[in-house]
This record gives C-alpha cells, sequence and structure tokens, in this order.
C-alpha cells in the first residue's frame, strides 16, 4: 500500500443509474468508456463492474460495426472534442 | 418468431426519393420472409465515424422487427447483394430483459415518428439548413487538430 493510489476510489457508474440494457445508437452514452482515441477503456481504471464491462464492450463493438463510433483515431485525427463532428 | 433489430446504412450519393426507395425494398426483403415490422427509425443523414467505400456519410435507418430464426440467413444474405447498402447491423433481441429493452425501444421510435409527422415538411427544409454549416465545420475540427 505504500504506492500512492493513482485514481480516486472506484465504484460502477452503470450499476449505480441501474442500467439494465444499453443501445449501441445513444453514442453518447459510450463515451465514458472509451479513451480519447476510442480504445476500450480496462475496468482497473473505470470502476465498471464486470458485468457492465461485458455490457459495454459487447455494445461498443456493435456500434463500431454501424460506423457510429470508430474503431482507431490517427494522430492527426485526434480533437479535442470528439463527437461533436459526429453529430 | 424471434425479435430483431437491422440497421441499415444507404448509400449518400442518391437523392431523396431513391432513398425511400431503397429503404422500402429493404422493408420488403424482411416482410417477404416471413418478417413483421413493429417500428422504424429514420435517423437520417450522418457523418461516418469512418468512410466506407470512400463515403463519408450514410442514411443511417433502423427496422425493428420479428421473424422466424431460420428466415435470417436469406435476409442477411439479400441484404449483402443489395448495392444501395454500405453496412448492415442485425442484432437478435433473445433473453427476457432484451426482449423487455426491445420492447421499449419500440414504443420509443413508434412515439417518435408519430410525433413528429405533421412537422415532416419543414424538417427537410431544417435538415437542409443544418447541413450546410455542419460541412464548414468539419474542415475548422480538422485544421485545429493540425
Amino acid at each position: 500500500m505504500s504506492e500512492k493510489r493513482k485514481y480516486k476510489k472506484r465504484y460502477c457508474k452503470y450499476c449505480e443509474a441501474k442500467v439494465d440494457f444499453m443501445d449501441y445508437k445513444e453514442v453518447a452514452s459510450l463515451r465514458f468508456s472509451l479513451s480519447e482515441r476510442y480504445k476500450i477503456m480496462p475496468r482497473r481504471l473505470t470502476g465498471n463492474c464486470k458485468r457492465h464491462q461485458d455490457m459495454i464492450t459487447v455494445v461498443i463493438k456493435r456500434a463500431r460495426a454501424a460506423a457510429l463510433v470508430p474503431y482507431t483515431v490517427s494522430r492527426k485525427q485526434v480533437v479535442t472534442a470528439p463527437f461533436e463532428n459526429l453529430r | 418468431m424471434r425479435h430483431y433489430e437491422n440497421l441499415v446504412i444507404v448509400k449518400p450519393t442518391f437523392t431523396a426519393e431513391e432513398i425511400q426507395a431503397s429503404i422500402k425494398a429493404v422493408e420488403e426483403v424482411i416482410t417477404s420472409n416471413g418478417g413483421e415490422i413493429a417500428a422504424t427509425n429514420a435517423m437520417g443523414m450522418r457523418k461516418l465515424a469512418y468512410p466506407i467505400d470512400k463515403n463519408e456519410r450514410g442514411y443511417y435507418y433502423v427496422i425493428y422487427y420479428s421473424v422466424a430464426p431460420a428466415a435470417i440467413a436469406e435476409i442477411e444474405r439479400r441484404f449483402r447483394i443489395n448495392e444501395d447498402l454500405l453496412r448492415f447491423v442485425t442484432i437478435k433481441y433473445d433473453s427476457n430483459r432484451e426482449i423487455k429493452a426491445w420492447n421499449g425501444l419500440v414504443e420509443k421510435a413508434n412515439k417518435a415518428s408519430e410525433a413528429p409527422k405533421a412537422e415532416e415538411a419543414p424538417k427537410a427544409e431544417e435538415v437542409s439548413a443544418t447541413e450546410t454549416p455542419k460541412e464548414e465545420e468539419a474542415p475548422a475540427t480538422e485544421a485545429a487538430a493540425e
């Protein structure tokens, strides 16, 4: 425990909101679990529980297939306020 | 009968009538295979997250329907042949929780399609009005990123 904790104590935001089903078409709600390069954030950083992490990974992959969310973003395309150009 | 959802992206090079015609053809494929369309949702012309076949944008259309599971293979085969579609995504709603969510989505889509029917005529103008500034915005953000 000597190592300093980099992040706050985590809890699952989806559990708190009692999310039962995620819709892949609601892109804004997926933003929380995506990094700025649109990678799926690991559970150890977001604090998602296993159940909701499994749900969100499936949903994000669907959204990627539907071209709602990019698979990757190259260095040139990284924008400070992502998703605004998608709207 | 099982509940499904299909998202199709129609080519952006078409005119409005051609888009409607190809969507009708898509719905025809589903109904002719014994599907019952519960609700539809036109998400409209959107910018794609990544180019598909060198297209930067596409017309999104979502169809909720229920059909016998065996018919899905045929429906997907027909979609693959259809050259009007850039992409389609088929999603199965199987478990109890998913079926509940499907019912909710259908209700939501029906409500949304009923309400703005009266405003459809001005909406078309709005879309064209809002689209022009969008295109101006996109290069601006790209320039900022560089």
